[in-house]
C-alpha cells in the first residue's frame, strides 16, 4: 500500500479507513478487479473478498430476518443472475451470495435496490444487520413485539454516518422475552424485552440491556447495562452505546477492538456512566433508564422455546419451517418458498439464525398442506433447535479466513445424530460447527461445539476439531479436547450415548453438564 | 480454583476409543521460556536474532542501546556502550561497523543499515553527564597487573582488571594515553577531548600511569618480576615499506603512520602545491589523503595534486563507500589498480613515481580479496614530491625479553606475560582491539585468581504487550536521513567534518532499527494453522513448514517449506525475516505467538545462579492477549 509515515499507533486497517469509506462500483466494474485497499473499503458495501480468486460474497441486510416475497422473489432472481443460482442463510439472519464477479457488483446492488434491499453494512466496521428472535410478532411467550424496535434501530444506526467508522463490527439483537432465542448474550447489545407491574399496577412494557457480549477467538457472556429502560428510548441507547464503543474501543489492534473487551477493560459501571453521559450529550432525557432488579411477569417461558412444533401464535395462526441443510438454498427454492409464503403464509419469508427458513401465520388448516409442500422441495420440517439442525459456517468452502471443510463435517454428523436411538434426545441438544475461531456458527453457547483447527503429524497435518460441550445461550461450553475430523463422529456418539445413559429428567445437554460441574 | 470434573463423564467414555495422536515435537528456540539461559541454543538463537551485536567484535548490545534513545535516554545507552566497547563516543565516529553490515535492514529493506555507529555518538553526544568510572565487581585482590601500552587494548584490559578488583599500571611511551586514537586518526574525525573525557573515566577509577615511559625488553624483565602479570599492548607500530628503485632518501617518503602521527601533533608544514600520492587502501591511506588535501589547502582544487593510488579497486578498500565520496568531494584521487614500479629524482629531489596497472582475477587470495596481476606496458609515470607509504605495518615484537614469545592466542611462552591488540594479531581496528582487551583481562584474572569469576547468559524476559514493542510499521520504512557534514570551504583541517545527527535524526535512525532483541515465537502446541498471521505478515516471515532441521544443540539450522494445508506441520516464524512488527501476535486467536525480550548479560558467576533460581520453562506461562 501507499505509505502516509503517519508513525501512529493504529492498525493498517484504520489507516485505510482514513482515506474514505466510499466506492464507485461502476468504477470497480471497469477496471475489473478492486485493489486492496478497495477490498478492505468494500466491506461497507457489504462486500467480501472469497477464498477463490476473483470471486466474491455479497451479504444482504436483512433487519430481523424478515422479508417480504416479493424481496425473496428479487433475491433468488439476483442469485440466479449473478451468484450461479446459489444462496445462504446466515446465522445472523442475512441472506449470502457467493460466486459474485467484481464487474456485476453495481448492477447486482442496483437489482436489490429495486426492492429495498441493500448490502450496504452488510460488513465493515458498523452496525451489522440488527437481528430479533424469528417470532418476534407472534411468539406466545413475548412481552410484546421488539422487530418495530429492531427495524428502526437498524434504521437509525445504519443513516448515522457518524457511526460508519466504529473500531471493529457492532451487533445488536431484540429478544422479545428472556429465553435467549435471539442470543442477546453474545451480542456488542443484546436487548430483551421485559414487563413489570407499573405504579398503578398496569402492566409496563421494557427492555433489559445486555452489552459486551460475544463470540470469536475471545469469548465474553453480555453484562447487564440496564434492567428497564423505556421502550421509547431504546433506539437513542443503542447510539449512545455505538458512540461508546466509537470513542473507546481499540484502534491499536483490530482483534482487541470489539466493545465487549472495551466492557472487559473499563467495567460494566464505567461504560454506563459514559453511556448516560453520550445520552445526555445528545439531549436524551435519562429518566425511566433504571439499572434495580424487578420481577419479570410476562407469560412464562420454557428453556428453549423454539423446540415448539408448529407453534400456534398469539394470533391464533401456526408457524411452518423448513429446515434448511447448511443454510444453503438455490434460486428456485428460495422462490418456491417466496412462493409458498404467498399462497399460505402473511406474504414474508423469515430468516432464523439457524439458518432456517419460516412461514408464518398460517392457517392451522393449512399446515398439512403446507408441510407436504415444504417437503417436497427436500426440506425436512420437524426436527428444529435439536440434535438434527446442526449449523455449520460456510468453511473453506468459500470462507478465506477458515481452517476446515465444516460442510464435510455435518455430512459426518448427520448420520450419527440421526440414528433412532437417540430419538429421546433429539430436542435436548444443540450442534454448531464453525471452521475457525471467529465463531460465525457459534460453537460455545451450542451444547456440542466444533471448531476447526488441524493437528500436525509427524510430518503434515490433519483437520481436526476441538469440541466443546454444554454451552447455552448464556453460559459458555467447555473444552472437551481436540479430534481429528475422522474421529469427530465417534467422538460425538461416544458423548451422546453417555447423555442418553446419565441425563435426568427432562434435561439438556447443557444442563447435564451444568449439573455435573455443581 | 477447584477442578471441573464435569466433562469427566463424558472423558471417559471417549478413552474407551484409545485415541492418541502421534505428533513431531513442539521447537523450542531456546532452552527455558524466561530467566537466565546459559545452554548453547540460548546463545545460537541469540546471536541468529541479533546479527549486529554478532558482528560486533566486543558483542554490543546495540538493540538495547538503540530502543534507549529511541526511548529518549540517552544516558543509559551511553552507559550500554561505556560497558560494553569501552569507547563510546570514539567508536561512535570511527568504528569500523562490521554491525551495519550485518542489520538486517540490509536485506529486508532497500534504504541501507540503521546508522548503528552515529547512533552511539548521539548517545555521547546528548548524554549530560561526562563519563564516569564504571563500578568495580570484586573486591581488591591485592594482585598487581601492568599493562604496556596505552592504547584501546591496553586501557580496556587496564578499566577490566580495576573491575576485578587487581592494582593496575599502565606504562606509557608517549606524554598522552589513547594509541592510535590519539596518533593515528586524524583529528578532523575525532575530537580529542571526547577520547580524552573517556580516558579519563578509565583512569579516574585508580589506575596508576606511567607517562613517558619506552620499555624495552631489559625493563620489561623488571615489570615481569615486580608484577603478578604482565600486558603487552604496544600496539603494531613498525611501518610496512616498499624500497622502490630511484627513492632518494629521507625527507620525500614518510610512512603513512609517522605522516598521520605528526599531523595530529600539528607538525606538518605547509604542504602547499606538493603532489602527493599515498600508496595503500587501508584506513591510514584514507586518512592520509584527506589529512593531505587539508595540509595543502586544496579542498577546493588549488595548485598541486593528491592521489591514493592502491593496488586492487574501491570495492576492496577498507573506506566506506560514503568516505570515498566524500575523498572525491574533497578533490583527493583514488586511483585503483596501480602498482609503484619506481621513482625518478630530478636534483636530489622526488619529482615522479611510475605505476604500471592491476587487472583482477577471478580467484581469491588467502585473505579473501580477488588475487591481481601487473598488465604488462601500462607504465605511466605520475607526478610526485612526496611519497606516503601506507601499506600496512607490522609488530615490534622486540619488546619481548630474551626467550618470551607468543604462543596462542594471547598467551606467551611466559606464563605470566601476556599480548593484546594489535600486538597480538596485528593491525586492525578500534573496536576489535576493545574486544581483545576484555578477552585478555578476563583471561588474566583467571590465571591470577584460579577459577572464572565472570559469565555470560541471556536473559529472556516475557513481555505481555500484545506485540507491541514501541515501534510501529510506519518506522521501518522511513528514509534515513544522512549525516549532517561541514561544508567544503568550512573544513580547515581540525573541525570535526561530521556534525552528528540531529535530535530528530537520532530519533529517526534510532526508531528504524527492528529491535532485533524482541523475539517471536509461536507455541506449536497452542497453533491451529489458521494461517492468519501469513496473511498478515509483512514479509515472508511466517512460513508453512513440513520438516525442521535440527543441529546437535537443538537449534533449527534450515527447514524444508510446504504448499498444502496437509503437508504443514509447523507455522514457522523465520526470525531472520522477522521484522518484529507484532502484527502475527495480534491477529492469532489462540496466544499461540508470545513475545519475548533477549539480553545479553555478564554477571559474577555466584550471581548467576541465584538469577537461574527464577528460570521458568515453556508451557508454564499461560497468557490471553486480553
Amino acid at each position: 500500500m501507499q505509505w502516509t509515515l503517519g508513525k501512529k499507533f493504529v492498525s493498517e486497517d484504520e489507516i485505510i479507513k482514513e482515506t474514505g469509506l466510499f466506492l464507485d462500483y461502476d468504477e470497480i466494474a471497469r477496471k475489473g478487479a478492486m485493489t486492496a485497499e478497495e477490498k478492505n473499503i468494500s466491506k461497507w458495501y457489504g462486500i467480501y473478498t472469497s477464498r477463490q480468486p476473483g470471486n466474491h460474497m455479497a451479504r444482504i441486510v436483512v433487519p430481523g430476518g424478515v422479508l417480504t416475497s416479493s424481496q425473496a422473489r428479487r433475491i433468488a432472481r439476483i442469485s440466479e443472475d449473478y451468484a450461479q443460482g446459489k444462496l445462504a442463510i446466515t446465522t445472523r439472519q442475512c441472506i449470502q451470495l457467493h460466486w459474485l464477479k467484481a464487474p456485476s457488483l453495481s448492477d447486482m446492488m442496483r437489482g436489490l435496490a429495486e426492492d429495498s434491499l441493500s448490502t450496504f453494512h452488510g460488513c465493515g466496521d458498523v452496525t451489522r444487520n440488527v437481528a430479533s428472535c424469528p417470532l418476534a410478532e407472534t411468539c406466545k411467550y413475548k412481552r410484546f413485539n421488539v422487530l418495530p424496535y429492531a427495524k428502526d434501530t437498524a434504521r437509525v444506526l445504519t443513516e448515522a454516518r457518524d457511526l460508519d467508522n466504529l473500531p471493529r463490527k457492532f451487533k445488536i439483537t431484540f429478544s422479545g422475552c428472556g429465553a435467549g432465542c435471539a442470543q442477546p448474550y453474545i451480542n456488542c447489545i443484546g436487548v430483551v424485552a421485559v414487563a413489570r407491574r407499573g405504579a398503578d399496577s398496569k402492566i409496563e412494557n421494557g427492555f433489559k440491556v445486555v452489552i459486551g457480549g460475544g463470540m470469536g477467538w475471545a469469548p465474553f457472556i453480555g453484562k447487564e447495562l440496564f434492567s428497564f429502560v423505556p421502550p421509547s428510548k431504546i433506539v437513542q441507547i443503542n447510539r449512545a452505546i455505538a458512540i461508546l464503543f466509537r470513542d473507546h474501543g481499540d484502534r491499536r489492534d483490530r482483534t482487541l477492538a470489539r466493545l465487549k473487551f472495551v466492557v472487559f477493560r473499563k467495567g460494566i459501571e464505567e461504560c454506563r456512566r459514559i453511556v448516560l453521559e453520550n445520552l445526555t450529550n445528545e439531549g436524551v432525557s435519562t429518566n425511566g433508564i433504571e439499572t434495580e432488579d424487578f420481577e419479570d411477569i410476562g407469560p412464562e417461558y420454557p428453556d428453549r422455546p423454539l423446540l415448539e412444533e408448529n407453534p400456534i401464535g398469539t394470533d391464533g395462526r401456526t408457524t411452518v419451517r423448513a429446515m434448511i441443510p447448511k443454510g444453503e438454498l438455490t434460486n428456485i427454492t428460495f422462490k418456491r418458498m417466496a412462493e409458498l409464503s404467498e399462497i399460505y403464509g402473511n406474504k414474508r419469508v423469515y430468516l432464523t439464525n439457524r439458518q432456517n427458513i419460516e412461514i408464518h401465520m398460517v392457517k392451522p388448516e393449512k399446515v398439512e398442506a403446507l408441510t407436504q409442500e415444504i417437503e417436497k422441495l427436500g426440506f425436512a420440517t420437524s426436527g428444529f433447535f435439536g440434535l438434527r439442525d446442526i449449523v455449520p459456517c460456510v468453511g473453506t468452502t468459500y470462507c478465506p479466513k477458515a481452517v476446515t471443510e465444516t460442510r464435510s463435517l455435518y455430512d459426518l454428523l448427520m448420520p450419527i445424530v440421526t440414528q433412532e436411538k437417540y430419538k429421546g434426545i433429539w430436542n435436548k441438544a444443540l450442534i454448531n460447527i464453525t471452521g475457525c475461531p471467529n465463531s460465525c456458527s457459534p460453537y460455545r453457547i451450542a451444547d456440542v461445539g466444533f471448531r476447526g483447527m488441524r493437528i500436525r503429524e509427524n510430518i503434515g497435518s490433519t483437520e481436526a476439531y476441538e469440541i466443546r460441550v454444554g454451552g447455552e445461550h448464556n453460559r459458555l461450553a467447555k473444552k472437551l479436547g481436540e479430534y481429528k475430523k475422522e474421529d469427530c463422529p465417534l467422538v460425538l456418539e461416544k458423548v451422546l450415548d453417555t447423555f442418553l445413559e446419565i441425563r435426568q429428567g427432562n434435561e439438556t445437554l447443557a444442563d447435564c453438564v451444568d449439573r455435573l460441574g455443581m | 480454583m477447584e477442578e471441573d470434573k464435569s466433562l469427566d463423564v463424558f472423558l471417559k467414555a471417549i478413552e474407551e476409543l484409545d485415541i492418541s495422536y502421534e505428533m513431531a515435537p513442539n521447537p523450542q528456540e531456546t532452552s527455558i521460556f524466561t530467566g537466565a539461559a546459559t545452554e548453547p541454543l540460548d546463545f545460537k538463537t541469540f546471536y541468529k536474532d541479533i546479527p549486529c551485536q554478532e558482528a560486533c567484535p566486543a558483542k554490543t548490545n546495540v538493540p538495547a542501546y538503540i530502543e534507549a534513545i529511541a526511548k529518549g535516554d540517552p544516558e543509559k545507552a551511553y552507559l550500554i556502550n561505556q560497558e560494553d566497547n569501552v569507547f563510546s563516543g570514539v567508536l561512535g565516529r570511527v568504528c569500523s561497523r562490521p554491525c551495519e553490515d550485518a542489520c538486517r535492514h540490509n536485506w529486508t529493506g532497500t534504504e541501507g543499515p540503521v546508522h548503528i555507529c552515529h547512533l552511539k555518538r548521539s548517545a555521547s553526544d546528548y548524554k549530560e553527564n561526562p563519563p564516569q568510572p564504571l563500578p568495580g565487581w570484586f573486591e581488591d585482590t591485592g594482585k598487581k597487573v601492568a599493562v604496556i601500552g596505552g592504547g584501546p587494548a591496553g586501557l580496556t584490559a587496564a578499566r577490566e582488571l580495576q573491575r576485578y578488583g587487581h592494582s593496575v599500571t599502565i606504562y606509557e611511551r608517549d606524554s598522552i594515553l589513547g594509541g592510535m586514537m590519539v596518533q593515528g586518526i586524524p583529528i578532523f574525525r575525532l575530537p580529542r577531548d571526547t577520547v580524552k573525557a573517556e580516558v579519563d573515566a578509565i583512569i579516574d577509577s585508580g589506575i596508576d600511569v606511567k607517562y613517558n615511559t619506552s620499555v624495552d625488553a631489559q625493563m620489561m624483565q623488571g615489570i615481569i618480576n615486580e608484577y603478578d602479570s604482565v600486558l603487552v599492548a604496544v600496539g603494531s607500530v613498525r611501518p610496512s615499506n616498499l624500497k622502490l628503485p630511484g627513492l632518494p632518501g629521507d625527507g620525500h617518503t614518510i610512512s603513512g603512520l609517522k605522516f598521520m602521527y605528526d599531523y595530529n601533533m600539528g607538525k606538518i608544514g605547509d604542504m602547499k602545491g606538493k603532489n602527493v600520492i599515498i600508496v595503500g587502501g587501508g584506513f591510514t591511506a584514507v586518512d592520509c589523503g584527506r589529512s593531505c588535501a587539508r595540509a595543502a589547502k586544496r579542498l577546493v582544487g588549488e595548485e598541486g595534486s593528491v592521489t591514493i593510488m592502491y593496488r586492487r579497486t574501491e570495492a576492496q578498500m577498507s573506506a566506506d563507500p560514503d568516505e570515498i565520496n566524500q575523498m572525491r568531494l574533497e578533490e583527493i584521487e583514488v586511483e585503483t589498480l596501480m602498482n609503484p614500479l619506481s621513482a625518478r629524482t630530478e636534483n636530489g629531489k622526488l619529482v615522479g613515481v611510475t605505476f604500471q596497472r592491476n587487472t583482477l582475477d577471478d580467484e581469491q587470495s588467502e585473505g579473501g580479496k580477488p588475487r591481481i596481476h601487473a598488465i604488462e606496458g601500462t607504465d605511466e609515470e605520475y607526478p610526485c614530491n612526496l611519497l606516503i607509504m601506507a601499506i600496512g605495518q607490522s609488530r615490534e615484537l622486540n619488546i619481548l625479553p630474551d626467550g618470551v614469545s607468543q604462543t596462542e592466542g594471547h598467551h606467551t611462552t611466559h606464563d605470566r606475560v601476556y599480548m593484546a591488540g594489535d600486538f597480538n594479531y596485528g593491525s586492525l581496528d578500534v573496536i576489535t582491539a576493545v574486544n581483545d582487551g576484555k578477552e585478555v583481562a578476563e583471561k588474566i584474572d583467571t590465571q591470577l585468581m584460579g577459577e572464572k569469576r565472570r559469565s555470560s547468559h541471556i536473559g529472556i524476559t516475557f513481555l505481555n504487550t500484545n506485540g507491541e514493542t514501541g515501534r510501529v510499521r510506519d518506522h521501518d520504512i522511513q528514509f534515513p536521513v544522512a549525516m549532517p557534514k561541514l561544508t567544503l570551504f568550512e573544513r580547515d583541517g581540525t573541525s570535526e567534518v561530521e556534525l552528528g545527527h540531529s535530535p530528530d535524526g537520532t530519533q529517526l535512525h534510532a526508531t528504524r532499527c527492528y529491535w532485533c532483541h524482541y523475539k517471536f515465537e509461536i507455541n506449536q502446541d497452542a497453533c491451529i494453522h489458521c494461517d492468519w498471521c501469513i496473511g498478515v505478515a509483512p514479509r515472508d516471515c511466517i512460513n508453512r513448514v513440513s520438516q525442521l532441521f535440527y543441529d546437535e544443540d537443538g537449534a533449527v539450522t534450515s527447514n524444508l517449506e510446504a504448499n498444502l494445508a496437509n503437508e504443514t506441520t509447523y507455522i514457522w516464524i523465520d526470525s531472520n525475516e522477522c521484522v518484529r512488527c507484532g502484527k502475527c501476535l495480534r491477529i492469532c486467536p489462540t496466544s499461540a505467538i508470545t513475545m519475548r525480550k533477549m539480553e545479553k548479560c555478564d554477571c559474577n558467576s555466584s550471581e548467576l545462579e541465584e538469577k537461574q533460581k527464577d528460570n521458568v520453562p515453556y508451557g508454564v506461562v499461560q497468557y490471553e492477549k486480553y
